[in-house]
């Protein structure tokens, strides 16, 4: 009974906040809005190269001008003098240069993860054109397929970004709303006043845990239902398991935020704090991109964060449609952070 | 009305910079309003706060209607209201949510609208709080007090802040308080708040309680009843020279001499005398009652507005 009180005043004081509406619930929106178009095209960005004209074409240049045009590749023919203007602004990441009597590659060493692919491209181009001007048969490719991990349908960034969004989200409210709102609540002495009451901490804690855990399914759904509208992006799993697992996510990252706001006095040192938490846990766990080519140590230490097999259960879910029964040790990973932190915070957690 | 409400024996607290409770020892008896009267800084809002439960003592004993913080919290918290210093809440609450919200943390609770009477804040009673003024919100914090029909209430400096219609206002509440039969246990720094209202009173300077006793008593220790002043057309003259020729002490205050007396009807003539003839340039002579002010200054030698 007081706990359901104290849960219906959390959601009515929120909803009052318009500021605090707009960043829960518009805010990722926005973001996946955004990103999501940027690569609405493709599962990558298309490569481009700058091919520089040769002064007297001839038919080896033809030759690989029809291999190049084979490929999933941009080619610029530009003037040598204009070529080099753009490599010295730096908007070139792989430049191709008539060299005798065949031809030389300029790749830019701060775009190399563009460049390299490039130059495998612009390789392969060069031997079929050879193959070809030599007479021989036509090489054979070998033939690919595009396709999500699940193996249910061929998704594209967007729909991989989505639950790394709704990850985010989780973190982001749970460092910032929870632990941040808490750290300033109790500078301004808000919690004095709640101190004097026989209120025990934890109902007021889980109270703030419940409201943020409905807060969470709301601003899910929305993010859903956007991610559907707009780009077509569908729930492959089960509802109930996402659920599940949202639901699992909020409480370990309210329970983070409620914990380390119990370390600092003031919301400056706080800031300080959680941003040393948020941003290894945002770069390293998988939001944006996988880790495959980190080294093992890094990547042993990351499997060990909850952020990691959090995304990954989800993404199972939501992406491949999959069950949870291969991420029971991922979940328990999430839960025993929970737990954790949970207990960190009733100890840490002053009302002054 | 029998037995203490309030036991406190021996209470230290020092602070890194400052030693903010130096032995303090008080006994407040059930049905009666006491005041803690003191300049800014001398203790008592960590007195009061130790009491409370907000802060921890570094040692001491204290015993709240029989009570203990160690074995019975929660017993301690759901019996005691509290008023304090400044009252945060959150921002957009209303005072009808604030007094629900805090009325369902106790056992027993008074209805919401008789509370928002008690305090004439009925009109604002659907306001968010952070729209309500200062003496708004204050009469907020009070009601907030009487939520759980305490049986003893902590009101730290309850007036400060407020215009006077507003303070006789609160004054009525806390009277009525009494009426009611609950303790009152509150701190001051005006002395005519702690003379109108309470039983009994300490005393409080660095730390310490100076003395302890009932208003009157207080300033009938002091065997000088009586203040006469002198006011200047301007500042005050050296008066060195005038008390040698009185013969009685004569203090310089801001813009006027004072010079106590047991017996004002005796000293008037000679005063007016001395005056005449040392040419003292004076405007007025005025004759009142001490107060309490002049209980701090006798015992302190420093006025509580200092």
């Amino acid at each position: 009974m007081m706990l359901w009180r104290q849960f219906v005043m959390e959601w009515r004081l929120y909803s009052r906040d318009r500021v605090a509406l707009f960043w829960t619930m518009a805010f990722p929106v926005v973001l996946l809005l955004g990103f999501g178009s940027i690569f609405r095209d493709g599962a990558s960005p298309r490569l481009s190269l700058v091919r520089v004209a040769s002064l007297a074409p001839g038919p080896r240049d033809a030759a690989l001008d029809a291999a190049l045009g084979d490929l999933q590749l941009k080619v610029q023919v530009l003037p040598k003098a204009e070529a080099e203007t753009r490599w010295s602004k730096g908007e070139t990441a792989a430049q191709l240069e008539p060299d005798g009597d065949g031809y030389r590659l300029r790749l830019n060493s701060y775009l190399m993860a563009q460049a390299g692919a490039t130059a495998g491209l612009v390789n392969q181009a060069w031997l079929v054109a050879q193959s070809r001007l030599s007479g021989a048969p036509e090489p054979r490719r070998v033939p690919t397929q595009v396709e999500s991990p699940g193996r249910k349908r061929s998704a594209n960034y967007a729909a991989f970004l989505l639950p790394g969004l709704l990850g985010l989200n989780l973190v982001s409210m749970g460092l910032f709303s929870v632990g941040m709102v808490n750290v300033s609540y109790r500078e301004k002495g808000k919690f004095r006043r709640l101190a004097v009451t026989p209120l025990p901490k934890w109902i007021f804690l889980l109270g703030q845990v419940l409201h943020r855990l409905t807060v969470t399914v709301v601003q899910a759904a929305i993010l859903l239902l956007v991610g559907q509208l707009v780009f077509g992006i569908q729930n492959q799993g089960s509802f109930l398991h996402l659920l599940l697992i949202m639901t699992l996510g909020t409480g370990c990252f309210m329970a983070f935020g409620f914990a380390l706001s119990g370390f600092a006095d003031t919301s400056e040192g706080y800031a300080a704090i959680s941003n040393l938490v948020f941003f290894p846990l945002m770069m390293l766990s998988g939001v944006y991109f996988t880790l495959d080519t980190a080294p093992a140590w890094l990547q042993h230490t990351v499997a060990l964060m909850p952020l990691a097999p959090f995304l990954r259960a989800l993404r199972t879910v939501f992406n491949d449609g999959g069950s949870l029964a291969g991420h029971g040790a991922g979940l328990a990973l999430v839960a025993a952070w929970g737990l954790a932190a949970f207990a960190l915070a009733l100890r840490r957690f002053r009302w002054a | 009305m029998n037995g203490s409400a309030l036991r406190i024996r021996g209470l230290h607290k020092a602070f890194p910079k400052v030693i903010a409770v130096a032995g303090v020892d008080l006994e407040v008896a059930k049905g009666e309003v006491f005041g803690l009267l003191g300049p800014n800084g001398a203790g008592k809002t960590t007195t009061l706060e130790i009491i409370e439960g907000l802060t921890a003592a570094d040692g001491g004993e204290i015993e709240i209607l029989g009570l203990t913080w160690s074995r019975h919290g929660r017993e301690i918290r759901s019996r005691i209201g509290v008023q304090l210093q400044s009252t945060s809440l959150f921002n957009k609450i209303t005072p009808r949510e604030a007094l629900d919200l805090y009325g369902s943390y106790y056992p027993r609770c008074r209805p919401t609208s008789e509370l928002l009477a008690l305090v004439q804040l009925e009109e604002k009673a659907d306001a968010h709080h952070i729209t309500l003024s200062g003496g708004q919100q204050q009469r907020l914090a009070l009601a907030l007090a009487l939520v759980n029909d305490p049986e003893l209430v902590f009101l730290d400096e309850p007036t400060t802040g407020l215009d006077p219609q507003a303070r006789r206002g609160l004054w009525d509440v806390v009277r009525g308080m009494k009426g009611e039969g609950r303790t009152v246990v509150l701190t001051t720094h005006y002395m005519d708040e702690a003379e109108a209202l309470c039983d009994r009173l300490a005393i409080m300077d660095h730390g310490r309680v100076i003395a302890t006793g009932t208003p009157a008593s207080l300033i009938a220790e002091l065997a000088i009843p009586s203040v006469v002043e002198l006011t200047f057309n301007g500042s005050a003259p050296d008066p060195a020279d005038f008390a040698a020729r009185l013969g009685l002490a004569v203090e310089q205050r801001g813009d006027l001499w004072e010079i106590p007396t047991p017996d004002p009807k005796a000293l008037l003539p000679r005063l007016l005398e001395t005056a005449e003839a040392a040419v003292i340039p004076f405007q007025q002579v005025h004759i009142r009652r001490a107060t309490l002010e002049d209980v701090f200054l006798h015992r302190t030698g420093r006025s509580l507005r200092e």
